[in-house]
């Protein structure tokens, strides 16, 4: 490290001007890029203010009173509050049982000892590689004959399994990087298997579960054409489906449905901003170990 | 120790509830999935075996045709602007100090929101009468294109309008995976190049290129089924038209089976949306040879 800042040192004495230079180009290039992120954002917020001859007016003005009008409109007769709540339940619960059926079997295929280990690993990573797409209409039809079709639990029950290989194969890593000592250690005390994993290797796999745990729930929360096939019933409609249902070439008004895409998006801005280094690191260490 | 760890009913208890779940939601659906592509299936009558009938449809399916031809661009497109856009972003990010984080974040941000919604904030951006073209007004073009309503072209311009949104939202996915793998080089190596008399432009050629093709291959995997699955953006921003020129096989997928209830047609698109990812997967990992050096 400190030979490195010496040779930098040395590097920015002979040719200060040159390298400031292109300091400034590589800046100048990467607020640009930024703001093309930030900016449709900020255009969407802005507009959603607006009354619905504003926009067309003065298209870049900022709104000339600030109401909440668009706002309450798409949370109630946009049945967006339903689906918040919706998307909640089912993402939280798909989040709880994925974890648990997909740690524990990581426990199995990393500690556990038996024959079919490792068959049972690539069993789960092909699941992976497999579309949501080509399961749909098999689902959809057994679904329908199970009386599962049009409730929450329909969704929770695919949701789980799509979040299970990349659960099981995350959680697989940590749980091979534990020391054998320590189990050995349980064992001679008087734990029994149970214990050894809730107690032991699960809270030392923490790091695990909140990547896990953070994929799969972005994931879910964003999935639209699981839910848009299997709820027709608007009562239970997830939010990205509401959202796309309440947002379209039928409604005119447009801020009331700029409204309701800034209701889907802020509530993951907001927790993004807050935590957001461990979200990246977080969701990059899982998609790199994937 | 070695005796509970081999119990037979404690290796049940373990690995039963995720491989069940996983075998009758996944697994036997993908058979039967494979089943009703040979089926004549229209929701209330039971599937009749018809053999390759449905595949045979499918082959002088012109919509089905445009969907393929638009799926294989959006693979493409994503896999090499991916690649290179990401590589540039991560290049850049990590040879600077102060804000690093912060453009890292902001890039990452579209990757954590919900494809559905920011699919129509993008429809509205390039609405015939809103967003961009509501600017180009201001600065006095008299016909501003049509956007996401063209038809021209044998790559239409509302594909690559939803490509382009597509690399927006995800490239920073791609960005951060090679922003980990650059990060895992070691720096001795580099000042090593540079005392050799490496410039930085050479010591990234010839020593960070090389040392991050896995995961090239990794993230090129990854684009490339993201990209076949697509489904969000195209649905939201256009539902496949103007006149099906946009459709990609998921929203055929999704209209055969949904809308007109031909669920063995629609599963036959499925199983070649299966069959692509699988052999795409296989192709990347083969090509992008994988050579481990050490690091």
């Amino acid at each position: 490290m400190k030979s490195s800042t010496s040779f930098g040192y040395e590097e920015a004495t002979t040719s200060g001007k040159k390298l400031s230079a292109v300091k400034i180009l590589i800046y100048v290039f990467l607020i640009l890029i930024s703001i093309t992120y930030i900016l449709p954002l900020l255009w969407v917020f802005n507009v959603s203010f607006k009354t619905n001859r504003e926009i067309f007016s003065a298209p870049f003005a900022l709104p000339k009173d600030i109401t909440f009008d668009n706002y309450s409109f798409a949370w109630t007769a946009g049945k967006l509050g339903i689906a918040t709540f919706n998307s909640f339940i089912v993402c939280v619960t798909a989040l709880v049982l994925s974890s648990i059926l997909g740690a524990m079997a990581a426990f199995g295929i990393a500690r556990l000892r038996w024959k079919g280990s490792k068959l049972a690993m690539t069993y789960f990573l092909t699941g992976m590689m497999i579309p949501i797409h080509c399961v749909l209409i098999p689902l959809f039809t057994r679904f329908a004959k199970l009386g599962l079709s049009n409730s929450l639990l329909g969704l929770i029950i695919p949701y789980v399994t799509f979040s299970l290989p990349i659960t099981i194969f995350i959680m697989t890593g940590f749980f091979k990087g534990l020391p054998n000592e320590l189990l050995e250690c349980a064992c001679i005390e008087g734990a029994n298997i149970f214990q050894v994993f809730f107690k032991i290797c699960l809270p030392l796999s923490k790091t695990g579960l909140f990547v896990t745990g953070l994929m799969t729930f972005v994931g879910n929360w964003n999935e639209l054409l699981l839910a848009m096939v299997f709820i027709s019933d608007d009562a239970k409609k997830t939010l990205p489906v509401s959202l796309s249902k309440f947002v379209g070439p039928y409604n005119t008004n447009y801020s009331q449905m700029f409204a309701a895409i800034i209701i889907a998006i802020i509530p993951t801005i907001i927790v993004y901003c807050a935590f957001s280094n461990k979200i990246v690191d977080g969701l990059t260490a899982g998609a790199v170990k994937g | 120790m070695d005796k509970m760890l081999r119990n037979k009913k404690s290796i049940a208890v373990f690995m039963l509830p995720a491989f069940l779940l996983f075998t009758l939601v996944l697994f036997i659906p993908i058979i039967q999935s494979v089943y009703y592509s040979l089926c004549e299936y229209k929701g209330m009558t039971a599937p009749e075996f018809i053999g390759t009938d449905n595949y045979k449809a499918l082959a002088s399916d012109k919509t089905f045709g445009i969907a393929l031809k638009n799926s294989m661009f959006f693979l493409i497109y994503s896999c090499l602007t991916q690649l290179i856009i990401g590589l540039i972003f991560a290049a850049v990010l990590t040879n600077i100090q102060a804000g690093r984080n912060l453009f890292k974040n902001i890039i990452y941000l579209p990757c954590v929101l919900s494809s559905a919604a920011l699919g129509l904030l993008w429809m509205f951006i390039f609405s015939p009468s809103l967003g961009i073209n509501q600017l180009l007004e201001k600065l006095g073009v008299d016909e501003p294109p049509l956007w996401l309503m063209d038809t021209k072209g044998y790559i239409t311009l509302p594909m690559w309008v939803i490509a382009f949104v597509a690399l927006w939202q995800y490239v920073g996915q791609s960005m951060m995976l090679y922003m980990a793998q650059i990060s895992g080089i070691s720096k001795s190596l580099m000042e090593a190049s540079y005392i050799d008399g490496c410039t930085k432009v050479q010591s990234f050629r010839y020593i960070t290129l090389p040392l991050i093709k896995p995961m090239v291959a990794t993230a090129m995997s990854l684009n490339a089924i993201g990209s076949l699955k697509f489904f969000d953006l195209v649905y939201n921003m256009t539902e496949g038209g103007p006149n099906h020129k946009t459709e990609v096989l998921a929203t055929h997928l999704y209209q055969q089976g949904f809308k007109y209830f031909k669920y063995g047609y629609a599963s036959a698109i499925g199983v070649v949306l299966l069959v692509l990812c699988l052999l795409i997967t296989l192709f990347i990992n083969k090509v992008v040879k994988t050579e481990q050096y050490e690091m």
